[in-house]
């Protein structure tokens, strides 16, 4: 755009002017600020007249003429010595012609304007034959707001119909130049101070904007163009407007604006401030002046819903009327005196524009319709009323599209009549749902899940099951199974016994196990026994379990004698080993009995027992068993801990459907190396994952490339990302499912497909017989697209919360709908998309999850307060590092010690509701209304003044803890993981790292659940674990050839683990370690024999077909003697900077101190940068203070490290190489050896053909991470040029 | 019948609910509570007894004495 110097006699812009002037500024290119129209005319046009007429109005119109420009104290305008000319177009030839003037329009109205050379305004008549003409009209806002396109269009209309019709010669438009000096004249009186100052009080508390963007932000600039749906509104509504305002004594236009506001409210917690545009014209003289003067009023508008609608209604015209009288105030300068700047920050959401005078002209001998293109940039959505009750009402919704889609636009141009309507007639708008009939009614259908379910008993459905194949594996847990009949019988008799002992329907038998193979047999049992299992969780506390079993009075419990200790002394118990053989039960079950009872957290302090019914779990099961078509050909893995009703269908799923159950081992759930084992090992095809787990397993590189056929998430929100994760990692189908324990496990489904792009991911669709409703805080039904609370409905309701009638009513609620049936209210946010889906969008109520557990704040507050330790106390959970932990805010009472508290409440709490971390504040943060504030609350920060690690486990997790989380200084003792940063990526990071430097794997879990330093580097217990001779450093498909790595001089193979990591997955990679690391073990007497002893060791584990064997520095060595022995050339050998003995018999004997020093290149440094370290303390301090594992090992152990680096010295000095008959893969450390020929021909005698590779890297370097990500695909080339084959195992 | 100021007083009166005397020759009758569309209204009723001009008219001043002056010097009251 040329810059242009104003002439001389320009005049600033008026306020009015000023504000568009900036928006245009920000993005000159958008064309939104052209507004436009067009008249359809149709009749005999007067051409001639017509040109005549625009020619008469261009003339009197200065605003036409403007141009503008950036002067040298701010913007300026002037008039320019020519108006627009109106241009004519034939289009009757076009094959649509309606459609060809329609796409020149669009063109030129979306084309942006020069405003210091373009004429302003352009004016076209589009000849579309038989007596149609198209008047299109379309001027830049700075020159004219919606008022002054009316003004100038009648006038258009006046001078043809004086020209045609012998119509009265109209009144000239005043000067342009009178809406400057009006302006100015406003800016220099008093009034304008006085309004300020009553706009300053009327919006001291800056009420929030509300509306159905309440929570969205729009990015600047802005769009380039906006949805827009309209339509004429029914007569028949604006008949009832009419009738209904007169009769109340108000004006129609405060009573659209009125009900329009409270529809908008409805999205906002029912307030909105909206924007009230005002034509700033009335009693000034620029009131007949087309011209820029509109100003946009904010109005609160906050509807009394119960109140007859004339009670509100009243007040607010009386206001929106006072507003009017302070209304040349610019809402520009308001925002400024607000402090309202900012992106975001609004001063008012939606537009209600009213526009009663905008009907169509009167062009005699015509008949003329209006239809508007555009009237300005659209910041949030603008509902406008064009024409009045009488002659017709034009009723047009805009909104600005990064805000929302088209459909949500139509939407609120098909809803707010409706509502209108529905409100009038009933006088109140308590009755008034915000989603219209039409809504209502598509909602009921998608709630049509009516399927027909058997009228048995779960217990009769999974009996009859069991005796389909009764051959088949029904349980498998480690290397024991049971089969169908096997399971059948020792249930039955187990039952019988029950019975005996008084279980039956509705009665309660509680199990307490631990995951085996008696845990799926005791809940069959129970079932069989016609009464509800109750599952206790072995890792809870004695305290709460007693208090569980006072609640729900179970006939017995069903426990090993290794549990029982955890329940009170006159607890009936029976034991597994007094399990009977044999036995039937007795007696028919209802499906109305029930069938178990899960606690969850309660807010008010005790757990809430949810008692679930056959029909509800039957319905459930049935659904997932066809919906996802399992079969007796699936594995399914039980991983969730059974006080969790995951596990429900875990454990029942299978035995209903033929399946296998595969059991999990204790604790696996939390270890996914050890998942991504079982799921290898089993075969299985379906599994759970909360996602927050799913998230860590699929960090962890065990997971890489496995084939998983359906994976169910519940229990947290799935991010959409986690989606796009799992399916770049994962071959098989994800489906998130969601429901609370009240409704029977799951109520939705949604398949999280690799095509699906939704974020976020919805919940979904509602399984058989069941309703989702998402209903606002008066049960009324909400339309898509607007939060309410998610309500449930159907056959999968719980019976209740056992023994508490009240919480059952208040959570079970009548269903307005259906009379006679019940809701239960979750509690859970929630909205539909406009397809339908419903979306999870957060709580309702303090209610949190942690890593899928569902937990109140105020059980544990209450535990807290119990203690007597705290004066007051709020827990809260915060994702401040994107892992959501539980935080204690206390302020403490006499007694209070750190730590004290924690120590308390774990007697009554499970671990899965212990805060993660304890803040000490004088006072709670209150907020205006005496209310907890928690915005207020401080993120539990890491103190930097706590207590210096010490010991070696301290310091190394000090270091792990400053490396993963690239922290600028060294954590204290109780530096917290997750609130110095980590995330569940990180944890997965630290126990690899972890598992790297000591040989131990920790697992995720024990990060998650004792992220404190010190806490963890307890949990390290004794680093001695990964001595063994035989470790597997990375599982992977056990059927091919596995890689074998040596150890280096000091006999430690951990080092191999970034190695391993890199390797693992396709195979396993396994590491030997030197058996004289137990210093009780005698020393080898040769090379030759420890090779050897080495292949013997494999061959014990089973590793005795083909293998690749690898080695760093003596560990080559080693392996070479190794693949002589073998003989065979069948896998690889790679030797990592390796050189033969020759090599080092020709060189002097190191001495003691040299081997020592050796220990250091092993634990990653270079010896050569350390010549202070001359003595066998100084380096195992060195050691110990680095942080290294290595400084970590029990003393005795690292004397044997000593030892063995001496002693290998002596094994490679005697020994002498055979001829290997295959290829040597040798890789060199190609930054090293400087002035030494050390290279890979020095093997030629021993092999009869090498390869040779280098990497940057110095000798001590070459298992570090950055080596191995050179080195590992050189390694994993050449093993697959092996031809893999499958591996022989016998 | 054409139309006359006391005309135009009893009605402005009615419809803002005022005594017909509280509604004097030089009274802001925005601050009266006569807004935009109670004098849209107004216009309408009053083109219907024969006056010649439009809402617009009314727009440029806020009082009756000045409503009076403009149509009386044009002869609009038809």
């Amino acid at each position: 755009m040329a810059l242009t110097a104003p002439p001389p006699g320009s005049t600033p812009l008026t306020s009015a002017q000023e504000g568009l002037w900036y928006f245009q500024q920000l993005d000159p290119g958008n064309p939104i600020l052209n507004t436009g129209q067009y008249l359809e005319l149709s009749g005999p046009l007067n051409r001639a007249a017509l040109r005549d007429a625009m020619e008469r109005t261009v003339a009197e119109t200065g605003a036409l003429r403007l141009r503008f420009a950036q002067g040298a104290a701010g913007p300026v305008q002037w008039l320019a010595d020519t108006g627009p000319v109106l241009a004519e177009q034939d289009l009757g030839a076009a094959p649509d012609p309606l459609a060809a003037a329609q796409a020149l329009m669009a063109q030129d109205s979306g084309t942006a304007l020069d405003l210091a050379h373009d004429q302003n305004a352009a004016f076209t008549l589009f000849d579309l034959g038989d007596d149609r003409h198209l008047l299109y009209q379309r001027i830049h806002h700075l020159a004219i707001d919606g008022y002054g396109m009316v003004l100038l269009t009648n006038r258009i209309a006046e001078h043809y119909n004086h020209l045609t019709a012998d119509g009265p010669a109209p009144l000239p438009f005043r000067d342009i130049a009178t809406a400057g000096s009006e302006d100015a004249a406003y800016a220099a009186s008093p009034a304008r101070e006085a309004d300020a100052a009553w706009w300053r009080a009327e919006l001291a508390e800056r009420p929030a904007p509300g509306g159905p963007a309440t929570e969205r932000i729009a990015p600047p600039p802005g769009p380039h163009h906006f949805h827009r749906s309209s339509q004429q509104l029914p007569r028949a509504l604006l008949a009832q407007l009419a009738e209904w305002s007169d009769a109340h004594q108000l004006n129609w236009t405060d009573v659209l604006t009125g009900l329009s506001g409270a529809y908008l409210a409805r999205y906002s917690g029912g307030t909105v401030t909206a924007g009230l545009p005002f034509m700033a014209r009335i009693g000034r003289k620029i009131a007949r002046l087309p011209c820029m003067a509109m100003n946009v009023l904010p109005q609160r508008i906050q509807p009394d819903e119960d109140a007859p609608l004339a009670d509100w209604l009243t007040p607010l015209a009386a206001r929106m009327r006072e507003a009017r009288r302070h209304g040349l105030y610019r809402a520009e300068h308001l925002r400024r005196d607000l402090g309202l700047l900012g992106a975001g920050q609004r001063l008012y959401g939606p537009l209600i524009n009213l526009q009663p005078f905008d009907r169509p002209p009167v062009f005699a001998g015509l008949s003329c319709t209006l239809h508007i293109l555009g009237a300005g940039a659209i910041e949030d959505l603008t509902l406008t009323f064009r024409g009045d009750p009488a002659s017709g009402m034009l009723f047009e919704v805009d909104a600005n599209p990064d805000l929302y889609d088209l459909p949500e636009t139509e939407g609120h141009a098909a809803r707010l009549p409706a509502f209108i309507a529905t409100a009038l007639t009933a006088g109140r708008l308590a009755p008034v749902p915000t989603a219209s009939p039409a809504e209502v009614a598509v909602q009921d259908a998608l709630n049509a899940t009516e399927h027909p379910l058997p009228d048995s008993s779960l217990t009769a459905l999974l009996e009859a099951q069991l005796r389909v194949t009764p051959d088949a594996p029904a349980l498998v847990y480690g290397d024991t199974s049971l089969d169908n009949a096997q399971l059948d019988q020792r249930s039955a008799a187990l039952a019988a016994e029950l019975q005996r002992r008084g279980a039956g329907a509705d009665r309660i038998v509680a199990v307490l196990l631990n995951r085996a193979l008696e845990l799926p047999l005791a809940l069959l049992a129970v079932l069989r026994a016609g009464a509800g299992f109750l599952p206790l969780d072995p890792e809870q506390p004695p305290e709460r379990l007693a208090a569980l079993l006072a609640q729900a009075q179970p006939v017995t419990v069903l426990t090993s004698p290794d549990l029982a200790g955890l329940l009170p002394a006159d607890a009936p118990v029976l034991l597994t080993p007094d399990w009977p053989a044999t036995g039937q039960p007795s007696g028919t079950i209802d499906p109305g009995h029930l069938a178990y009872v899960i606690f969850t957290s309660g807010s008010t302090g005790t757990p809430k027992g949810v008692m679930v019914e056959h029909r509800a779990i039957v319905n459930r099961l049935l659904w997932m068993r066809d919906h996802y078509g399992i079969t007796a050909a699936d594995r399914i893995l039980q991983k969730t801990p059974a006080t969790f009703d995951v596990s429900v269908w875990e454990f029942l799923l299978p035995l209903l459907s033929g399946a296998t159950l595969v059991m999990a081992p204790p604790g696996a759930h939390r270890d996914p190396a050890a998942l991504a084992g079982l799921i290898r090992k089993h075969g299985i095809t379906t599994l759970h994952f909360v996602p927050s787990m799913l998230a860590a397993f699929l960090a962890a590189p065990d997971s890489a490339g496995l084939h998983l056929p359906r994976v169910f998430c519940s229990g947290e929100e799935l991010p959409a990302e986690l989606r796009d994760r799992f399916h770049a990692r994962i071959r098989g189908e994800l489906h998130n499912l969601y429901g609370p324990t009240e409704a029977a496990v799951d109520v939705s489904f949604w398949p999280a497909s690799p095509e699906d792009t939704s974020a976020p991911v919805p919940i979904g669709w509602p399984v058989w017989n069941t309703e989702l409703r998402v209903l606002d805080e008066r049960v009324r039904p909400v339309p898509p697209g607007m939060a309410g609370q998610l309500f449930l409905g159907g056959v999968q309701l719980a019976r209740g919360y056992l023994g508490r009638p009240d919480l059952t009513s208040a959570a079970f609620v009548p269903d307005p709908q259906r009379p006679g049936q019940r809701l239960y209210a979750t509690g859970d946010l929630a909205l539909r998309r406009p397809d339908g889906a419903v979306v999870y969008l957060g709580r309702a109520d303090q209610q949190v999850k942690i890593r899928g557990m569902r937990i109140e704040p105020g059980e544990i507050e209450a535990a807290i307060l119990a203690t007597g330790l705290a004066a007051a106390v709020a827990v809260v959970a915060r994702s401040d590092s994107g892992v959501a932990r539980l935080v204690s805010y206390v302020v403490p009472a006499a007694g209070y010690r750190p730590g004290a508290i924690a120590e308390q409440i774990a007697r009554v709490l499970p671990g899965w509701m212990m805060p993660a971390a304890e803040v000490v504040l004088a006072a709670l943060p209150l907020s205006a209304n005496g209310k907890l504030d928690r915005k207020a609350l401080p993120a539990p920060g890491f103190s930097a003044t706590g207590r210096a690690v010490s010991g070696t486990s301290e310091q190394l997790l000090a270091r792990l803890f400053t490396e993963v989380l690239q922290l600028p200084e060294t954590p204290p003792a109780e530096a917290d993981f997750f609130a110095l940063g980590g995330d569940s990526l990180s944890a997965v990071r630290l126990a690899q790292r972890l598992s790297e430097e000591t040989g131990q794997n920790i697992g995720i879990g024990a990060v998650f659940a004792t992220p404190e330093l010190a806490a963890l580097a307890r949990q390290l217990g004794n680093v001695t674990d990964g001595l063994a001779p035989l470790l597997l450093l990375a599982d992977g498909d056990a059927t091919a050839v596995p890689l074998v790595l040596l150890h280096p001089a000091g006999g430690i193979g951990w080092g191999y683990r970034a190695l391993a990591r890199a390797l693992g997955g396709t195979r396993q990679v396994w590491a030997l370690q030197h058996p004289a690391l137990d210093p009780a073990q005698p020393l080898p007497a040769s090379l030759a024999a420890l090779a050897g002893d080495y292949l013997a060791r494999l061959a014990a584990a089973g590793l005795s077909g083909p293998l690749h064997l690898a080695g760093w520095s003596v560990g080559g060595l080693i392996a070479h003697e190794m693949a002589v022995q073998i003989g065979a050339p069948v896998g690889m050998l790679a030797l990592l900077d390796s050189y033969p003995a020759e090599v080092w018999r020709a060189e002097p004997d190191p001495g003691p101190v040299a081997a020592l020093r050796a220990l250091l290149a092993i634990a990653g440094h270079d010896p050569d940068g350390h010549p202070e370290l001359d003595s066998r303390e100084k380096v195992v301090a060195f050691l110990q203070g680095s942080g290294s594992a290595l400084g970590t090992l029990p003393a005795p152990v690292l004397d044997a490290v000593v030892r063995l680096v001496g002693d290998t010295n002596r094994l490679v000095r005697g020994h002498h190489h055979g001829l290997w008959p295959g290829r040597l893969l040798h890789i060199r450390a190609g930054a090293d050896h400087a002035g030494r020929a050390l290279r890979a021909e020095l093997w030629a005698p021993h092999a009869v053909e090498i390869t040779s590779e280098q990497v940057p890297f110095l000798h001590p370097e070459m298992i570090s991470p950055a080596a191995v990500a050179q080195i590992a695909p050189l390694l994993a080339a050449a093993m697959s040029a092996h031809g893999e084959g499958q591996r022989q195992r016998e | 019948m054409s139309l006359t100021l006391e005309r135009m007083r009893a009605d402005i009166a009615r419809m803002i609910h005022l005594p017909v005397d509280e509604v004097g020759d030089d009274d802001s009758l925005p601050d009266l509570g006569l807004d935009s569309l109670r004098l849209m209204r107004l216009a309408l009723e009053w083109e219907g007894a024969g006056l010649r001009a439009d809402f617009s008219l009314f727009a440029e001043s806020t009082t009756l004495g000045e409503w009076w002056a403009e149509i009386s010097a044009r002869g609009l009251a038809g």
